[in-house]
């Protein structure tokens, strides 16, 4: 099947007072249809700012390298204009912080409506309808009524799904969810991802879902992308990554996940910072916290290793030849 | 909203008998000889023996208090006393010098909104731009140039240089028309008066004359406005709901003409409605120097000439105006503002 999104080696650059600092490099994965990607990784890692470049939002003074394309169409050529026209309509976000994402003085029905009058040509009452219907497929009660209100009349929770709404409103091909459920409470934030996953089956959507929860990306994800320090550490098939990770990382991550019925009863943490993109050394920017690491890790990047089809990782451990030892050790860790 | 305008009527005789309590107590500090002259109706009252007769009569020896309420039932029958240098009763004083302030105002209070918020808003959008720079240059040029110097300086131009805008209210043209008794005085707002009356020359005549000192005053305010509204659009151009807006694929324009100006003109609402009531109560300098029969002017002379009746009449003016543009601004508030809501 042909993807449907394609990143292709995409860098990314941010210049502050003259100085040129990469944040993003040479990310790959491919999104197909119908498909919930999962993108993870700690705070600062890229994955926001990943996001940002496929709907070219990126602040002004980024700079992006690479290719993402659109069904085969390259989105970083994009005009602004052309590029205006894609978002919201064919590719839509959905933003972390439910409170400051609505205008506070518009009502929830105009901030709905307007997106489909911008991309559709549809009159404003007919928006207004589709607005209501919207709000009732997200599940609010009331819809009609509470198309008037406006934002401070809603809890964070209904607002989330008012977002979700308004990225809902033209039948986007693709989502990017950036975690969408990150300030709000655990109660809601199952039923928000359960409202997502709903709504991608019955419209045929996919979603690139951002998060640092492994138990989120577990339950609702079919493919996993693990971004480190900006860069890909490992991407593969959900349940591959989660039966047998293969970078040390996603070891870690997986590790600081707390389970019911798990043995170990004091959960891991990754001891350590994330890195500093400013200093580049060269090695693997895992390896200050890396358990495995050995000499080759801090001074060569290691390259992306392919496993299997569909599966890569970018760690040393993989050529076992010259490290058979540690790689035992790794193995026998697993 | 009903509810908060009743609070606010309501309140509003309260604070007046805040304001004039105040101002009675600092008046009582005078000999009661020159306080009598806030009970005089006319000039014929104001000699040594009537005055007698008044401090008798008003109970001008009594205590404060007493004599507060005296004359707050004077205040209540519209009795303000007699001002001397105005040589006309309080009331009628105010009637002859506000509506010229109250045009002025107006003429200059609307250029200033549409101007400043409009530079301002120019200025956020293209920051760092040239058009920002000469913008936020010409803002603080502006604002640092005294009134009087500019104002000299526009009359020596424009009224030196090539005898047009000159300084006054209206030409002697005008001034036999407007006292003709053909010419009916609606408003006491002399341009609008002269479009109902349909006569368009003393319109064009009017607004010659009120050109210059409009434009000083214009000058002075837009350029706080233009910083005000420039910051505050920055601010929630910051803000995540922009953000949201483009992402959803709106319209540049339409981001910020619908999203981002409601959110960015509610701090400004508050700045143009104080401007607003400072003008109204009076621009001395630039009265004085465009000769504009304004209420400034009046007011300064008053205390120059310790004209207690003047004073007080003045004050008590600014004091209600003051109050009623607070209440107007509260009420734009909730308009723009869903969040505000007055229960």
């Amino acid at each position: 099947m042909e993807p449907l999104l394609k990143i292709k080696n995409l860098s990314l650059y941010i210049e502050k007072r003259g100085k040129k600092t990469k944040i993003l490099r040479n990310i790959s994965y491919n999104l197909y249809p119908s498909q919930t990607l999962a993108v993870v990784g700690e705070s600062g890692s890229g994955k926001t700012l990943s996001a940002l470049s496929i709907m070219n939002l990126l602040p002004k003074n980024a700079q992006t390298e690479g290719e993402i394309l659109y069904k085969g169409k390259n989105l970083l050529s994009f005009s602004q204009e052309k590029m205006r026209q894609l978002r919201g309509n064919k590719i839509s976000m959905v933003f972390q912080e439910p409170m400051t994402s609505l205008n506070p003085v518009l009502t929830i029905g105009r901030q709905i409506s307007e997106t489909i009058t911008t991309h559709k040509k549809i009159s404003r009452k007919k928006a207004i309808e589709k607005s209501a219907n919207l709000l009732k497929r997200v599940g609010l009660s009331d819809a009609e009524r509470r198309l008037n209100d406006y934002p401070h009349n809603f809890s964070g929770g209904m607002r989330q799904r008012v977002m979700i709404a308004i990225s809902m409103a033209c039948l986007p091909e693709i989502i990017i969810a950036d975690e969408p459920t990150t300030a709000l409470d655990v109660t809601v934030q199952a039923q928000i991802l359960n409202l997502f996953s709903k709504l991608r089956k019955e419209n045929e959507m996919s979603l690139i879902l951002i998060t640092h929860n492994m138990a989120i990306v577990s339950q609702y994800a079919d493919f996993v992308v693990v971004f480190y320090g900006g860069m890909i550490m490992e991407k593969g098939p959900c349940e591959k990554i989660f039966a047998s990770p293969l970078h040390p990382y996603t070891k870690a991550l997986l590790d600081s996940l707390p389970g019911i019925g798990r043995r170990k009863i004091k959960l891991t943490t990754i001891e350590g910072m994330p890195p500093n993109f400013e200093e580049e050394t060269g090695g693997c920017p895992f390896y200050p916290r890396c358990k495995f690491a050995f000499e080759k890790c801090a001074k060569n990047l290691p390259p992306e290793f392919e496993v299997e089809t569909d599966r890569r990782v970018r760690c040393w451990l993989l050529t076992a030849e010259k490290c058979r030892d540690v790689r035992k050790s790794f193995d026998n860790y697993l | 909203m009903a509810n908060f305008l009743i609070k606010r009527a309501l309140m509003l005789p309260l604070v007046i008998i805040g304001i004039t309590f105040l101002l009675f107590s600092l008046t009582n500090l005078l000999p009661p000889e020159m306080r009598a002259s806030l009970y005089a109706q006319s000039q014929k009252e104001m000699t040594p023996e009537t005055l007698k007769e008044i401090i008798r009569l008003h109970k001008l020896d009594a205590p404060l208090i007493i004599q507060y309420s005296e004359w707050l039932k004077n205040i209540l029958k519209g009795e303000f006393g007699y001002s001397q240098s105005a040589n006309m009763e309080v009331t009628k004083a105010i009637k002859a010098y506000l509506p010229a302030t109250l045009e002025l105002t107006l003429l200059s209070i609307i250029p200033i909104f549409f101007l400043g918020t409009w530079l301002g808003v120019l200025s956020a959008v293209k920051k760092n731009s040239f058009i920002d720079h000469l913008t936020r240059a010409g803002a603080i040029s502006s604002y640092s140039l005294p009134t009087f110097v500019f104002g000299l300086l526009l009359l020596m131009i424009f009224y030196g240089g090539f005898g047009i805008f000159s300084p006054g209210r209206y030409s002697i043209y005008s001034d036999a028309i407007i006292h003709s008794g053909n010419f009916r005085q609606f408003t006491g707002l002399l341009t609008i008066d002269a479009l109902l009356n349909g006569n368009f020359r003393v319109f064009l005549d009017v607004l010659s004359h009120i050109f210059l000192p409009a434009s000083v005053l214009c000058l002075g305010s837009v350029a706080l406005l233009i910083r005000i509204t420039r910051t505050s659009m920055l601010e929630e151009l910051n803000k995540d709901y922009v953000r949201v807006a483009r992402a959803k694929g709106l319209k540049e324009n339409y981001i910020i003409n619908f999203h981002v100006k409601r959110n960015a003109l509610i701090p400004v609402i508050t700045l143009v409605s104080l401007q607003f009531v400072r003008l109204l109560g009076g621009v001395v300098i630039t009265e004085t120097v465009f000769d504009y029969p304004g209420i400034g002017s009046w007011g300064v002379k008053a205390a120059q000439q310790l004209d207690l009746a003047g004073v007080m009449g003045f004050a008590l003016m600014t004091a209600i105006l003051f109050v009623l543009g607070n209440t107007i601004a509260d009420i734009l508030y909730a308009l723009v503002d869903p969040r505000i809501r007055y229960e």
